[in-house]
């Protein structure tokens, strides 16, 4: 079950922090890099390949990074000085925050093809050393060639800002249960 | 068809703790009752009830595609204008359906009569997938029923089956009215077999839903619901605030929007429009159409509401005297006649067969017992064997 906060607006939700246990999961090939000139300096890694995984990370980074409707909020879940400000509005005109962008994450360069699409990742201040993916998922604490759970690996979801809640279940409220 | 008396299982209050049911001592597990099981031959179960529920489920997709292309169809089933070309378009772009539950009068002799058809929110599917198997391979095992039985009972497998197949892509999300133990436990149970099929799920209440700017439905974790199953009504989703944005919202919903020309009980008169005299149908006519007063000029029929749920509204008319009538909330809705065909007796029971599809094929049985004609939410539960 997901975790609700309650927060000012009553319209951000903070990111729940899962946690990830020792389970069985498969693992992949990818490589992870703090920055362009990281990616660059791996002798694995073309500067061709740096640059436009960079790139497609970076786009991806407004839109799917945890989304919070204060500051304080997203200090508390990623650090002092480890937060922006997101291209959004709430409903209310105020102003929304988002982690910085503190890496990315690539597929292999194995076989001359990309195993996966690039993403951004983000490091949390309970666990500064661990990245992590905008979906949460732990992406392991490497540099460079590393392995990584199969699930951190998938297409982080769109996060934006919700502009309201509630315009489904009144029904049920009046009728009861859906059973026929 | 026989109503087998037959002793409980000694340990009924450790199986609904296990199970998540209600029991109290005195009144057994709620809803549920395993002092008696109905026995049905294969031949019953195959040529009666499985290859019926299957020719009918034919039938149904011949009203859906009749209904989707005329507009006068969906005006008469009360679906709102808005909706007329997202339903037809769920429907033309195939946006494939899990389940559902025909209900049927069948007394073991006659024809099976199709009552209506639960195909948007039906329930007692845990009672069915997993509860009665595991009375059938208790009772067998202690001796209590006799062995060499089996049970129409592929529910279980047939929805871990077909999740795989419906194309999702990554998370599922489930949301209902959490308020409602039964739905929630419904709906909770489903999440469940889309786990074992390996899809990544996340557990909602319609009310927590949220929109963003972009008109994308979002979750609490404000990421854009993508595919959305639910045990929530279609006319209640359209009704709701939110329910207009559903064209738009690119969610892909479980059951598909065109199920809610089915779960009407419109489609009785519209299967009997196009396929009069079908030997598992019983005739019906919109209430406002005149071809209704055929029925009840004869003096015997029922009169209940298009949308109404657990046995609400129902009116039964027997030699032009009402013999029973329901409450509910739905008494100024438009409502259908259909023909009356008293449910089975067995001995002061009144069973109601109700017959599972998954993907469109019959997989499983599911008998609920009332003292009166009609089956409401407080009909108990009995399950059944096949047995040569």
């Amino acid at each position: 079950m997901k975790r609700r906060s309650s927060i000012s607006v009553g319209l951000m939700m903070s990111v729940s922090l899962i946690a990830l246990t020792a389970c069985e999961e498969p693992k992949v090939e990818a490589s992870i890099y703090e920055s362009v000139t990281q990616c660059k300096r791996d002798p694995l890694a073309s500067a061709a390949e740096c640059e436009k995984n960079f790139k497609e990370a970076r786009a991806q980074h407004a839109a799917v990074a945890p989304k919070y409707a204060s500051k304080e909020e997203c200090i508390a879940d990623f650090g002092a000085d480890k937060c922006e400000k997101a291209p959004y509005r709430t409903s209310s005109g105020g102003s929304v925050f988002m982690p910085l962008m503190m890496g990315y994450m690539m597929g292999s360069f194995i076989g001359g093809r990309r195993s996966m699409t690039s993403q951004p990742l983000y490091r949390s201040a309970k666990s500064p050393n661990t990245f992590r993916t905008a979906d949460n998922r732990s992406a392991g604490s490497s540099i460079g060639r590393t392995r990584v759970a199969k699930s951190a690996t998938s297409r982080p979801s769109f996060k934006n800002t919700t502009r309201s809640r509630g315009g489904f279940g009144s029904s049920g409220r009046r009728f009861g249960s859906a059973a026929t | 068809m026989l109503r087998i008396p037959v002793k409980e299982r000694p340990d009924l209050m450790r199986a609904a703790s296990e199970n998540g049911l209600d029991y109290s001592t005195g009144e057994g597990i709620t809803g549920w009752d395993e002092s008696a099981y109905y026995q049905f031959t294969l031949r019953q179960i195959e040529e009666d009830l499985e290859g019926p529920a299957e020719e009918l489920e034919g039938l149904c997709f011949e009203v859906v595609d009749r209904a989707v292309n005329n507009e006068s169809v969906l005006h008469r089933l009360g679906i709102p204008e808005h909706f007329w070309d997202y339903v037809a378009n769920s429907w033309r772009t195939n946006e494939k359906n899990l389940y559902g539950r025909m209900d049927l009068s069948y007394d073991g002799k006659s024809p099976a009569k199709l009552l209506e058809y639960n195909a948007d929110t039906p329930t007692a599917l845990y009672e069915t997938a997993v509860f009665q198997w595991e009375w059938f391979e208790q009772a067998t095992e202690m001796g209590l029923i006799p062995e060499g039985g089996d049970q129409l009972n592929d529910v279980h497998e047939s929805i871990v089956q077909t999740f795989p197949l419906l194309g999702i892509e990554g998370v599922s999300h489930f949301a209902c009215n959490n308020d409602i133990v039964d739905d929630k436990g419904t709906l909770e149970y489903l999440e469940e077999c889309a786990q074992e099929a390996e899809l990544e799920t996340c557990f909602l209440a319609m009310e927590d839903i949220g929109l963003d700017e972009q008109g994308r439905f979002t979750d609490l974790d404000d990421r854009a619901i993508t595919t959305l199953v639910k045990l929530y009504p279609w006319e209640w989703i359209m009704a709701e605030e939110f329910g207009r944005q559903v064209p738009t919202s690119g969610v892909r919903f479980i059951e598909p929007a065109w199920k809610t020309i089915l779960s009407n009980k419109g489609l009785m008169p519209l299967l009997w429009g196009m396929f009069e005299g079908h030997p598992n149908l019983l005739p019906a006519y919109f209430e406002d159409d005149p071809a209704a007063a055929t029925l009840v000029d004869t003096g015997s029929y029922v009169r209940k509401p298009l949308l109404s749920r657990q046995g609400a509204n129902i009116e039964i008319v027997e030699n032009s005297q009402t013999h029973y009538k329901s409450d509910g909330p739905y008494s100024e809705d438009a409502h259908i006649i259909q023909g009356f065909q008293p449910l089975p007796e067995f001995e002061g029971c009144y069973p109601l067969v109700g017959c599972w599809l998954v993907a469109s094929k019959a997989v499983g049985l599911c008998i609920r017992e009332d003292k009166t004609l009609v089956t409401s939410k407080d009909s108990q539960f009995v399950p059944h064997i096949i047995m040569n």
